[in-house]
């Protein structure tokens, strides 16, 4: 009886033990698990490019239980043109809200903020970085010219030409471009269109040459035999059906590149240990077939997950170089 | 007639059980959407769109085009019984509507108008779309910034003449609606204006919170002048269908006008960002060159019937750009547009070879929306009209909450509340001053396009106006333009010369 007793203790104690263990491996570095919903804010529009961002990591975490049960509740603020929804969530104090608060964060939402506010990336607790998107130049079936080097020789004869695209990233694309190839915004000049299909639609109907995008909208033109990408804004060649598109150091400039990342940031007050869960969490999603062949592949981007220390880095460093190209920089 | 066959397919697509019933929560559900002030179809296709990412997309979007769809018929209810505008095309419709159904009492004759002639105008619309939706969305590329400038031009110089009785106060309502559109961010390099150091303001005043309160809470505050009058509209017909029955005169009156602006609706609605409101003003805007039995603006059937053909025709252009090419006609179908991105399809210029059982079956199921809406829309007229007796102390807390809900509903915040409130006062005091609001909210929509078209078009042309002229298109557009505006100064230098008779 009495053994009987003791080996039942000493199950229990090692079970006991064993369990402990594990339940601080899971929790290695804190002792953050998600004991609420989470507010995950978007500030754009529901439908838009964040939003499919947002819902993709959403549906991967919750598929692959890695929030503790806890459901996600997606928040639209979209007043100010997302500025209010930004500063809203660089505001949450301290505590159980701020450690479930999510922010989904792309360049194309902090060169705006840093242009027209005083809010800063600083002002936020980078959580993870986890894919980039770059851009091509394209011409149109009805484009003056076939490629870019028809492009660069008319340029040097100082022919005037208009590139459209959509706004943010598209924009400094387009200043760096033109900064690199030393021509003025007079001769190659930029219309913003509020979205890539309404710059789309204008070089369909021939309203001007040269079209800027990201692969995932022009990627169905480019088949349907459209439009035809002429320049690839990137360090190296795209692959598919963007290959043809030669690099600008083919042509003897130096490659320009404005990535358009896209990320996950919380309120700067977030616990340490709430940190380390979230960046783990994304990183077990960024691993997932679902996440590399359903979202990244479908869209055409180039995955790379940062953790949170990384990324802070780096998004310090992208907002210093972004404030000093508008001299912004004090 | 392959499109014919296709189309067939599509039905074949549409008439299972469950897809049946889809069409018709969405038709019932854009009813809903549709009639409550606020929530426009860009917010009910925004709301909805997250509930059917685990439908397959035939299916999902199905509901979604319905819903839209039937949207265009909900936006007219309480335009025509409060004088709401359900969303932002039924402000026309409340210009006659509201009249018809109060003055010359008769509501029922009016929903039925709006019903009927919203049947007719997305028919031909959808007729359009089946047999000529790939070559009437090439032509919409043929509109330029050039041709989008000269075009709405053209709309905004007749915004004046065309609503209420002074011409000077209609251009200086424009005016007003143009300087309260250009506040918040700049539509093309994202500057800042007129923000005043507000961050909420940075995202410029919006247009659903500015509409409610400035025809709704004004028409709240103008309410409380005369709560203690007794009910006005004492309804003298019987509140049933057939009460509210119109007679083959006025059937006759409605059918003309609803054509011609099914099939102008249905081109406008194809246009790049141009829309179902454009659509609806450009229509009510051609009747006044048609005779009209009652002048417009006083409860004619002809002004609800030319718009709100013109805006459910415009609803199923739209579609014609969006399936033909993957471009959204408007700010509902962008909603759309990101939808089948996420069902997984490719929206583009492959979606007709690639999906056609999916785009077919949409077409068909717009049809089938739209006969399911008129029956469910005609059904209710009976139970709405009653809306009208109910007495004015009842009506203004009733109202007041339903402009609030909508102020709150299209940012989730209360600054859409404080818009409301705001406009609701100013609208208030310019209709006790004798300026009606249509201008200012029809310079406000149409002004921003306009701003983002022009100077696109002088970046293409780098400064120069010969823009305009060399394309035959917006050359022939302009020459409307100087006709429109010269005429009057013609006839008054005329006038003067005594050629012609006072």
């Amino acid at each position: 009886m009495r053994k009987i007793a003791l080996v039942l203790t000493m199950a229990l104690l090692v079970s006991v033990a064993v369990f402990a263990g594990a339940q601080a491996e899971a929790q290695a570095g804190g002792a953050f698990t998600p004991s609420k919903n989470i507010d995950w804010y978007v500030t754009s529009s529901p439908g838009g490019g964040s939003d499919i961002f947002t819902r993709t990591i959403m549906d991967i975490a919750v598929a692959e239980d890695l929030l503790n049960g806890q459901n996600v509740v997606v928040q639209y603020k979209t007043d100010g043109a997302g500025e209010v929804g930004r500063l809203l969530v660089s505001q949450i104090r301290a505590g159980v809200q701020a450690d479930h608060t999510l922010l989904t964060f792309n360049s194309g939402d902090l060169m705006p903020m840093l242009k027209n506010t005083n809010n800063r990336f600083e002002n936020f607790q980078a959580i993870a970085h986890m894919a980039v998107d770059k851009h091509l130049i394209f011409v149109g079936e009805m484009s003056k010219y076939k490629s870019f080097e028809e492009v660069l020789a008319a340029l040097k004869r100082g022919e005037r030409m208009v590139l459209g695209g959509s706004k943010g990233d598209d924009i400094a694309c387009h200043a760096a471009l033109i900064a690199e190839l030393g021509v003025t915004q007079d001769q190659l000049s930029y219309i913003a269109h509020d979205a890539t299909s309404g710059a789309i639609t204008a070089i369909l109907g021939g309203h001007f040459d040269l079209l800027i995008s990201k692969p995932a909208a022009a990627s169905q033109y480019v088949e349907a035999g459209k439009i035809t990408p002429i320049l690839a804004l990137s360090t190296s060649r795209f692959p598919g059906n963007l290959n043809s598109a030669p690099t600008l150091s083919e042509f003897g400039y130096k490659n320009v590149e404005v990535p358009n990342w896209r990320s996950i940031v919380a309120p700067k007050s977030m616990s340490a240990e709430a940190v380390a869960y979230w960046t783990d969490v994304f990183k077990k999603v960024s691993a997932t077939e679902t996440w590399n062949k359903g979202y990244i592949e479908k869209q055409k981007l180039v995955p790379d997950y940062m953790d949170a220390a990384t990324f802070t880095t780096y998004g310090m460093n992208f907002q210093k170089e972004y404030l000093a190209s508008i001299g912004k920089d004090k | 007639m392959e499109n014919l066959q296709m189309l067939f397919m599509g039905f074949s697509v549409v008439l299972t059980l469950e897809n049946v019933l889809v069409t018709m929560l969405g038709a019932v559900l854009g009813l809903i959407v549709g009639a409550m002030p606020g929530i426009g179809s860009l917010a009910g296709v925004a709301l909805l769109l997250p509930l059917t990412y685990k439908f397959n997309p035939t299916t999902a979007i199905i509901m979604l085009g319905s819903l839209y769809y039937a949207n265009m018929y909900g936006g007219s209810f309480s335009a025509i019984l409060l004088n709401i505008p359900g969303d932002s095309p039924a402000v026309m419709t409340a210009l006659d509507g509201y009249p018809m159904a109060t003055k010359r009492n008769r509501p029922g004759q009016a929903l039925f108008t709006a019903n009927m002639s919203s049947f007719i105008g997305g028919l031909i619309g959808m007729l359009i779309l089946t047999f000529m939706g790939p070559l009437l969305a090439d032509l919409g590329l043929k509109f330029g910034p050039a041709e989008m400038t000269a075009l709405l031009l053209v709309a905004m110089t007749s915004i004046g003449w065309l609503v209420g009785e002074s011409p000077t106060k209609g251009v200086v309502l424009t005016m007003v609606g143009i300087l309260l559109a250009s506040m918040g961010m700049d539509t093309l390099t994202g500057s800042p204006r007129y923000d005043f150091g507000n961050m909420y303001l940075l995202g410029g005043i919006p247009f659903t919170p500015f509409v409610i309160g400035a025809v709704g809470f004004s028409q709240v505050l103008k309410l409380m002048e005369e709560r203690n009058k007794k009910v006005e509209a004492h309804l003298n017909q019987k509140l049933t269908i057939r009460g509210s029955l119109l007679t083959l005169h006025d059937f006759r009156r409605l059918v003309p006008p609803a054509i011609r602006s099914g099939f102008m609706g249905t081109f406008v609605g194809v246009l790049p960002g141009a829309g179902a409101t454009t659509g609806a003003f450009l229509g009510y805007a051609a009747q006044k060159a048609f005779k009209s039995e009652e002048p417009l603006g006083s409860g004619a059937i002809e002004g609800i019937a030319s718009c709100e053909a013109a805006n459910n025709a415009a609803a199923a252009g739209s579609f014609a750009p969006l399936l033909a090419l993957g471009i959204p006609g408007s700010g509902t179908g962008a909603v759309l547009l990101g939808g089948l991105m996420m069902w997984g399809l490719n929206p583009g210029p492959l979606l007709f070879s690639t999906n056609p059982d999916f785009a077919w079956g949409l077409i068909a199921s717009l049809f089938l929306a739209n006969l399911l809406t008129l029956i469910i829309a005609l059904g209710i007229i009976p139970f709405l009209v009653k809306i009208l007796t109910v007495p004015v102390k009842m009506l203004i807390p009733i109202i007041t909450v339903v402009c609030v809900v909508g102020g709150y509903s299209t940012s989730n915040s209360m600054y859409g509340v404080i818009i409301m409130f705001l406009s609701g006062l100013f609208g208030y005091i310019l209709d006790r001053n004798g300026y009606g609001v249509a201008p200012m909210l029809l310079a406000f929509v149409l002004a921003p396009l306009l701003e983002s078209n022009m100077r696109k078009a002088f970046i293409i042309s780098h400064g120069s106006m010969g823009i305009f002229f060399e394309k035959p298109i917006a050359a022939f557009l302009i020459i409307v333009l100087f006709a429109i505006i010269l005429t009057p100064v013609i006839k008054f230098v005329l006038r003067k010369a005594g050629v012609l008779k006072k």
